[in-house]
């Protein structure tokens, strides 16, 4: 689904795996001497582009430094928050949000209204926006994109949860779209699916192959229009100066792709990149150093993913069959709340993310004030490890003599946690989560994979470290969690999280989904976040801020979204990179390049003449065993 | 004579109490007293070789003593005593790390599986050569081509992508990274082992020996082991400080058990903190050093033993 992206799930290139001994030595030694004299890597390559300064023609260029790949150009097939964010940029949907407090505004469709019945939606699509090849845009263009994805599987592969429950979907006029519903359905402000220009894709002929990056430019009607793109390298967009919102400030926006976050982090001090997005945002050492340095703004906001441990509820398919191998234990809510109950979310804020993030209560984060739910007093499931090893004892897991639980059965609670390898957050959660439980007479193993996908899809887990970017309706991240999400057969792969299926919370999601109103349809949100809190299988630990820098000498300003203390990078809409304004000054970090150089070029020289010399003692000292 | 009747023969020559001249078994032990004295005195003479064990018996002690001077509470994060990324104080000699627990301890404390994985990591890496080294050199003909070719391609396969790849594939604990280092690295010491075999199975004494019934095993393990031995210590010890580098390579790049502190574990945390970029030097400097100073180490002891050993090799000193 759209720009949501689950946490590690397939999400984040790997970082760092380039194999060589160059690299440990270089972070030994060198990367020492590199570091303590504040000249980090750069200093070599300084000679190259500058982020805003422009190429010559005076073009002003934005780099944004991103840690992710893009999956696919095709908007039909992406799902990483990069190439969404890409899709964005080159192509308008229907409505977007508002930046100050993401209600629906217009987009391609200027205003929009339901039948009395709930089941017709008509939206009127804006006459003044032209594809970037100089055809109109019209309702025909959207008609055709959504009936593509009704009627081809293969173009249904990102967004067709969208269109599942559309009947007919038709354009009367080139001015009005016509969408006919099977059932009612709150999300119809909120459909995330860029509308594609009907007469360049109908060209193609199979659409879950077609990625979009075979002839450049791209015909889009968005803020940008893409002109080059190389595959783990960069995307490289040019300012669209019809677009009718106004044309961007800028005119050339680079998207460059960086394996390492600390590398991204050098190039942002170089002044080689004008944006750090970080993965999914900076440590909090990066944002430190960072803050005290000039021309360099840190923005922090609060984010819109949650951070989460899953509870594997007994993998089952929708055929009742059940497979995967989850701990029976876990079945017993008392089980469950006692975890719960034993990790200190205060101290993961407070030690891990460092306060960079919000302590973890309802499902939904805070940013999204109309649907965040709190618990009650007596609901919550606060930190307490005593009450925590009655509710064990309670459920039949008494501590033996070696203060392990047992069950009844003589098995010890031993639970394997599985973790992403690349993210540094789950691997130092996981390291408290072993002291805390064990604590509690339950052994923890951390299972960190670069892919945690197949035994995540097997139901081959106990626990897990999950996570979601939340939009502003948040229909997509509820509908994970129904019975009808799970897979058909063990052997599918369903739209479901961890399998959760709840007959309770299943008859609310049914009922939110059919409410236009929204203040009832927040108070169901809320009920259900509330049922899902009291199951405890899924423990919202934390909601992670954004924490993203950039060149104050290179962007003047830029929009973040809530307008008041938000995000930049990853917004729900194409806020952030059509408002940023460029600043005037040019080639400020001149100075640093030409020092950095010398002092680079002084080095090389010095660690020649040391190979030299030493070069030409080994050569006298052998130069009797030599003929 | 064989041992066991030599053993028969000294301990008769005891037990008559007619003990006018050493026995064998007394006599060999005089002789062997004698060479590893001789040993010695050749050893010190490589000035290099003397201060790489000093370092050695320096770190040996550090990682043995590790228990009584800082303890396992030292890894403990809910515990951790500092602010996360201190700066080197008084109170912490190192600084403290990301969850403010003290790097001097860390790195102390890291010694341990460092200098174990490296060490158990080198010994089946060479058990494994000495043993194919030695049985392709005594059974030649069809065995010894298929070894060898098996050899080769172990040789030829880049060292750090085989063992990334049976990191990746096994599940993450010290003994996966042990299994991955010591498969990757044995085929240099099954070479050379195997040449040195060739040299000693085609002295006239084995001849001898197998004319007088000596069986395969007999030849194998009493006559070419004890000549091959000095060759395998030396490269035991040669191979330790690339196993050790290995090993926190393999840490370094994630594929260690998180929960375990390592050197190479310590760098991987530094680099996933963002100590790098924000110049936390502290985090990343002394487990470097630390690696590079045990791997330098048992590199200098190797060549002065290897020098000492065989004097034609014409290693400086």
């Amino acid at each position: 689904m759209n720009t949501q992206d689950q946490h590690g799930r397939g999400r984040r290139g790997r970082t760092g795996r380039r194999p060589g001994r160059t690299r440990l030595l270089a972070a030994a030694g060198a990367g020492a001497l590199l570091l303590a004299s504040g000249l980090a890597a750069p200093a070599a390559s300084a000679a190259q582009q500058s982020g805003a300064a422009g190429d010559g023609h005076g073009d002003k260029v934005l780099t944004v430094a991103v840690a992710q790949s893009v999956d696919s150009l095709s908007p039909f097939l992406a799902v990483r928050l990069l190439s969404t964010s890409v899709s964005r940029l080159m192509y308008e949907y229907l409505t977007n949000y508002d930046p100050k407090d993401a209600h629906a505004v217009p987009g391609l469709a200027t205003k929009w209204e339901s039948s009395p019945d709930k089941l017709t939606w008509t939206y009127t699509i804006r006459s003044n926006s032209k594809w970037s090849d100089g055809q109109q845009a019209t309702a025909e263009d959207a008609a055709w994109t959504f009936n593509k994805m009704m009627t081809d599987p293969g173009a249904a592969t990102a967004n067709g949860s969208f269109v599942t429950n559309f009947a007919k979907v038709t354009a009367p006029s080139p001015t009005q779209l016509v969408i006919r519903l099977k059932k009612p359905q709150a999300t119809m402000t909120a459909l995330d699916v860029p509308i594609v220009p009907k007469h360049i894709w109908e060209k193609v002929q199979d659409f879950s192959k077609f990625n979009n990056d075979k002839s450049f430019p791209i015909v889009g009607n968005g803020p940008f229009v893409l002109t080059d793109y190389k595959p783990d390298s960069y995307v490289k967009l040019k300012a669209n100066k019809d677009f009718w919102r106004g044309a961007p400030k800028f005119d050339e926006l680079v998207f460059r792709y960086y394996k390492d976050q600390d590398a991204a982090v050098a190039a942002l001090r170089k002044g080689e990149v004008s944006f750090v997005a970080g993965s999914p945002s900076l440590t909090p050492a990066q944002a430190a150093s960072l803050k005290g340095e000039k021309d360099i703004h840190v923005n922090e906001g609060p984010g819109r993913r949650f951070y989460a441990l899953a509870t594997n509820p007994g993998a089952q398919a929708k055929d009742g069959t059940k497979f995967g191998d989850g701990d029976p234990s876990l079945l017993d809510e008392r089980v469950r709340h006692a975890l719960f109950m034993a990790v200190d979310r205060k101290t993961i804020v407070d030690k891990v993310f460092q306060g960079h993030a919000v302590e973890g209560q309802g499902y939904i984060p805070p940013r999204f004030s109309s649907y965040y739910w709190q618990p009650s007093a007596g609901q919550e499931l606060a930190y307490d490890p005593a009450k925590a090893g009655q509710l064990l004892d309670q459920a039949g897991y008494k501590k033996n003599a070696d203060g392990k639980r047992v069950g009844k059965d003589g098995k010890p609670l031993d639970y394997r946690v599985l973790c992403h390898a690349t993210d540094p957050n789950d691997k130092a959660v996981g390291k408290y989560l072993q002291e805390w439980w064990g604590e509690l007479g339950i052994g923890v193993t951390l299972d960190c994979l670069d892919n945690v996908t197949d035994p995540w899809l097997a139901g081959k887990y106990d626990l897990a470290f999950d996570g979601w970017s939340v939009n502003p309706d948040p229909d997509f991240v509820l509908s994970i969690h129904t019975c009808a999400a799970r897979p058909q057969t063990p052997k599918d792969t369903g739209a479901t999280d961890n399998f959760i299926c709840d007959k309770t919370y299943d008859q609310l999601y049914a009922q939110q989904l059919a409410e236009y109103d929204p203040a009832k349809r927040a108070d169901l949100v809320k009920r259900m976040e509330s049922r899902l809190y009291d199951l405890g299988y899924m423990n919202v630990m934390a909601y992670p801020n954004a924490v993203e820098a950039y060149r104050t000498d290179q962007i003047e300003s830029i929009t973040t979204m809530p307008s008041a203390a938000g995000n930049i990078y990853g917004q729900d809409g194409y806020w952030s990179w059509w408002s940023a304004v460029p600043a005037d000054s040019d080639g400020s970090s001149g100075g640093g390049t030409s020092t950095g150089v010398v002092i680079g070029i002084v080095a090389g020289v010095v660690v020649l003449g040391g190979l030299a010399v030493l070069f030409a003692v080994r050569r006298r000292a052998t130069a009797e065993d030599r003929e | 004579m064989t041992s066991a009747e030599t053993a028969e023969a000294a301990e008769a020559a005891e037990s008559a109490g007619t003990v006018a001249a050493p026995g064998p078994r007394a006599l060999a032990w005089q002789r062997r007293r004698a060479s590893a004295a001789r040993f010695w005195r050749e050893y010190r003479r490589h000035r290099a070789g003397v201060v790489g064990l000093a370092a050695l018996v320096l770190f040996a002690l550090v990682a043995l003593t590790a228990p009584l001077t800082v303890g396992s509470d030292v890894a403990s994060v809910t515990d951790a005593p500092g602010q996360p990324l201190q700066s080197p104080s008084g109170h912490f000699p190192l600084g403290t790390d990301q969850f403010g627990r003290n790097l001097l301890g860390l790195v102390v404390w890291g010694s341990r599986v460092s200098l174990l994985v490296g060490l158990l990591a080198a010994v089946l890496s060479v058990a494994i050569g000495a043993v194919i080294g030695i049985t392709a050199g005594h059974f030649r003909g069809w065995y010894a081509t298929v070894l060898m070719r098996v050899t080769d391609w172990f040789l030829v396969m880049p060292t750090l992508v085989l063992a990334i790849a049976l990191a990746t594939v096994l599940s993450r604990s010290l003994g996966t990274v042990v299994l991955a280092i010591g498969v990757t690295t044995w085929p240099t010491t099954a070479r050379l082992v195997r040449a040195q075999t060739l040299a000693v199975e085609s002295r006239p004494y084995i001849e001898r020996a197998r004319a007088l019934g000596g069986g395969h095993w007999h030849i194998m393990s009493r006559h070419v082991l004890p000549n091959v031995m000095p060759l395998i210590l030396a490269q035991t010890t040669l191979i330790i400080s690339s196993a050790i580098l290995a090993e926190a390579t393999l840490a370094f790049l994630g594929l260690g058990d998180p929960t375990v502190v390592s050197w190479g574990g310590l760098l991987q945390d530094a680099r996933e903190a963002g100590a790098v970029s924000s110049g936390d030097w502290w985090y990343l400097v002394p487990p470097g050093i630390a690696i590079a100073v045990v791997a330098l180490a048992f590199t200098l002891c190797g060549r002065a033993v290897e020098s000492v050993l065989n004097p034609r090799l014409g290693v400086s000193r």
